[in-house]
C-alpha cells in the first residue's frame, strides 16, 4: 500500500517536472550569432578557459536568462558583464540562453586538487542538500545553475559572495544555504564540484 | 477514498519516523522550500514552480481558456509585464504593477485599444507590495518601505525612493510583502514566518501597520504564517486576509485560510495549530486549537491564496456587490495541482461565509499550467483586472447582460 502510494506520487511528480520546464519561443541559431561577442571570455561554444570566468555550455535556459536580467537591472554587478547586458533585449537574452543550453559542456579540472578536500566536499554537498535544487550530478535545472565541472575560481568567488550576502540570488535560497559554511567548507565544496564530470 | 489515502499517509509517516535513523546532529538545514519535509517524504520530487525569466508573448497566451460565468468575458488587457503581481491605481489613471523576483515596478498606461508599459523602478529586493495615496506611490521590499512622491507626473524620470520605514527583518523566505492602506489611513503589511514551519522569532508571522510617515509601528495580527493579500469590507471596514498554510503535511492538509481580524492582537495559530483544527505534528504538542482564532473559511490545501478584493463596481450584476474575489496562484506541494483560479466568496449577515465558488478558472489544464492568477484590481467601469505573474499578463473580465 505504501509502496504503491509512493510510486503514484513519484510518477505524478516526474510529470510535473517535465511539464514545468517549458521555455518561450527562443532561437538557438539567432543565439549563436548573438553570442559572438561573448566568445572571447566564455569560449565560442560556451566552454570558457579563463580562470574566474564561468562556462555557460549546458546551463539551464532559466539560469542564464535570469542572470542576464540581473546584470541588466543591477542586482548582479561585474565590470565586463554589466555594460554588456545593458544593450540586451528580452529576446536577445532568451536566444543566448537557448544557445548556451544546447552546447555540450566540457570539464575544467582545477590546476591542483586535494583528494581529502574533494572527499570532504562530497560530504558537505550531501549535508547541505545541494542536489535538492542543483539535481543529483549537479547538472542544474530551471533557475538553479549547472555546477559539475564549473571553474573553481568562479565557484569560490560566488560562494564567498553568498556567504558575505553580497552576491544576489533570485529568492534568497543560496544566501541562506551559504551561511553555515566556513571558508574551508567552501574550498572543499568547490574542489568537489569542479572535479565532477559535466 | 480520501480517508484511506489520509490513513495510509499517516501510516507512511509513522513507519518513516520509526525506520529512518535520526539525521546526524550536524545535518544542515535544507533549502527553505524543503524545510519541514518529513523523512517519509524524502523521495518526493515536488518542488516550487520555477518563475519564467520572460513574459509569454501575447500570441501564445491562450486567453480563450479562461472560463468565467455566463454573461462574463475574459480578454487579454496587457502583456509583456515580467512577473506582474499587485496592481494599484494612481489618481490620474496610471495602473501601477509590482513584481516579485523580477525586481521591477511598472506603470501601465491605458491607451484605449492597447496599453503602454514603463518600468519605473528595477533591481529591487522582491518589491511585491505597492500602495498609492495622495499622489504618492509606496513600495514595500523585504526590509523597507519607500515612497515616490508625485510619481504620476514623472513616469519617464521617476523621483528618488524616499525611505518611510526601513527597520524590518531582512529574512528572504516569506520576506516579500503585501502593502495596503487601511480605512484608518495606516499602511498594513505582513511579516512572514522565515521558514516553512518553525517557531518564528517574536518579530515574525504577523500582519503589522505603520503610519505613512513611518511612526507608530504595531502588530495587528499574530500567528499568521504568511498573508500576502488583504482588504477591508466596504461597509463594516473589517480586515479580511488570506494565509498560505505550511507544506509537507500531505496533499490534503492543512488548508489555506481566509480570516477576519475584528480587533488587533488576535492569534491565528501558526505554528501550533493549522486550519483552526489541526495541531502541528511537531510544534502542536501540548497545545490546543481552542486557544487560537478559527478560520472564517478553509480555502483548500496548497491553493496559495494571494489577492483579496471586495467588489464595489457597477458593471457586474447587483448580487456581486461586496462579494470577495480571492486569487489563488496555485499549488506546488501537492501531487494533483490545485488553485490556479479566482474564487468568489459571498458573506452572510455578519462575517460568515454563505457561498464559496469558482469565478474564473482555466490557467490549469489537466496537470499543465500556462498562467498563475495572483491579484485582482477593479477598474473604474467595474470590470475586473487579474494579474498573472507566470505569463506576465493582465486580463480584464467584463460583464454584459
Amino acid at each position: 500500500m505504501i509502496g504503491r502510494l509512493r510510486i503514484a506520487v513519484l510518477f505524478a511528480v516526474s510529470l510535473t517536472i517535465v511539464l514545468g520546464t517549458d521555455a518561450g519561443a527562443a532561437d538557438v541559431e539567432a543565439g549563436r550569432k548573438k553570442a559572438a561577442p561573448c566568445a572571447a571570455c566564455h569560449g565560442p561554444d560556451g566552454n570558457a578557459t579563463i580562470p574566474g570566468t564561468p562556462s555557460l555550455a549546458g546551463q539551464p535556459v532559466y539560469f542564464t536568462h535570469w542572470q542576464l536580467i540581473k546584470f541588466r537591472d543591477g542586482r548582479r554587478k561585474d565590470p565586463q558583464m554589466s555594460p554588456f547586458a545593458q544593450n540586451l533585449s528580452d529576446t536577445d537574452m532568451a536566444d543566448l540562453a537557448a544557445y548556451y543550453e544546447a552546447q555540450q559542456p566540457r570539464p575544467r579540472p582545477p590546476a591542483s586538487t586535494d583528494p581529502a578536500k574533494v572527499a570532504t566536499g562530497k560530504q558537505l554537498a550531501d549535508l547541505h542538500h545541494c542536489s535538492s535544487c542543483h539535481r543529483p550530478g549537479f547538472t542544474g535545472q530551471q533557475q538553479a545553475a549547472r555546477l559539475a565541472g564549473q571553474d573553481s575560481d568562479y565557484l569560490l568567488k560566488l560562494l564567498r559572495g553568498f556567504k558575505a550576502k553580497t552576491a544576489s540570488d533570485l529568492d534568497g535560497t543560496m544566501t541562506v544555504a551559504a551561511q553555515p559554511l566556513s571558508d574551508e567548507d567552501i574550498q572543499s565544496l568547490v574542489q568537489y564540484l569542479a572535479t565532477l564530470g559535466p | 477514498m480520501r480517508r484511506i489515502i489520509l490513513a495510509s499517509l499517516a501510516v507512511a509517516v509513522a513507519v518513516g519516523l520509526a525506520l529512518v535513523p535520526l539525521a546526524p546532529a550536524q545535518q544542515a538545514a535544507p533549502p527553505p522550500w524543503k524545510q519541514g519535509q518529513p523523512p517519509s517524504m524524502a523521495d518526493s520530487t515536488l518542488a516550487p514552480v520555477a518563475q519564467p525569466p520572460a513574459p509569454t508573448p501575447a500570441g501564445e497566451i491562450p486567453v480563450d481558456k479562461i472560463k468565467v460565468p455566463p454573461g462574463f468575458k475574459a480578454s487579454l488587457w496587457a502583456h509583456g509585464i515580467n512577473n506582474a503581481r499587485v496592481m494599484t491605481w494612481g489618481d490620474k489613471g496610471t495602473l501601477f504593477v509590482s513584481s516579485r523576483v523580477a525586481g521591477n515596478v511598472y506603470a501601465v498606461l491605458d491607451k484605449g485599444s492597447e496599453r503602454e508599459v514603463k518600468t519605473i523602478a528595477k533591481g529591487l529586493n522582491l518589491p511585491n507590495g505597492i500602495a498609492f495615496k495622495d499622489g504618492t506611490l509606496y513600495i514595500a521590499e523585504v526590509s523597507r518601505i519607500t515612497k515616490m512622491v508625485g510619481i504620476e507626473d514623472k513616469l519617464d524620470n521617476p523621483p528618488t525612493m524616499e525611505v518611510v520605514y526601513d527597520t524590518l527583518p531582512r529574512d528572504l523566505p516569506h520576506g516579500w510583502k503585501y502593502l495596503a492602506f487601511g480605512p484608518d489611513g495606516k499602511l498594513y503589511f505582513n511579516i512572514g514566518a522565515p521558514c516553512n514551519i518553525c517557531i518564528p522569532p517574536d518579530t515574525h508571522a504577523n500582519i503589522s501597520r505603520v503610519n505613512p510617515d513611518g511612526t507608530g509601528f504595531e502588530y495587528v495580527a499574530r500567528g499568521v504564517r504568511n498573508s500576502v493579500g488583504f482588504d477591508w469590507h466596504p461597509q463594516t471596514k473589517l480586515l479580511f486576509f488570506t494565509t498560505h498554510a505550511r507544506d509537507w503535511m500531505g496533499d490534503d492538509s492543512p488548508s489555506d485560510r481566509l480570516d477576519t481580524a475584528p480587533r488587533k492582537g488576535l492569534n491565528f495559530g501558526f505554528p501550533y495549530c493549522h486550519q483552526g483544527d489541526l495541531l502541528d505534528p511537531e510544534f502542536g504538542k501540548g497545545r490546543t486549537c481552542a486557544d487560537y482564532v478559527q478560520p472564517l473559511l478553509k480555502t483548500g490545501p496548497h491553493v496559495a491564496g494571494n489577492g483579496v478584493q471586495f467588489y464595489t463596481g457597477a458593471m457586474f450584476p447587483a448580487e456581486y456587490q461586496n462579494r470577495m474575489f480571492l486569487a489563488q496562484r496555485g499549488s506546488w506541494n501537492r501531487t494533483q495541482k490545485s488553485g490556479y483560479r479566482v474564487m468568489m466568496v459571498t458573506l452572510g449577515s455578519g462575517p460568515v461565509v454563505s457561498k464559496y465558488e469558482v469565478f474564473a478558472e482555466g490557467w490549469l489544464q489537466g496537470d499543465k499550467i500556462w498562467g498563475r492568477p495572483v491579484y485582482t484590481q477593479q477598474m473604474k467601469d467595474g470590470s475586473l483586472l487579474v494579474a498573472d505573474d507566470y505569463a506576465g499578463a493582465i486580463y480584464r473580465i467584463t460583464y454584459q447582460k
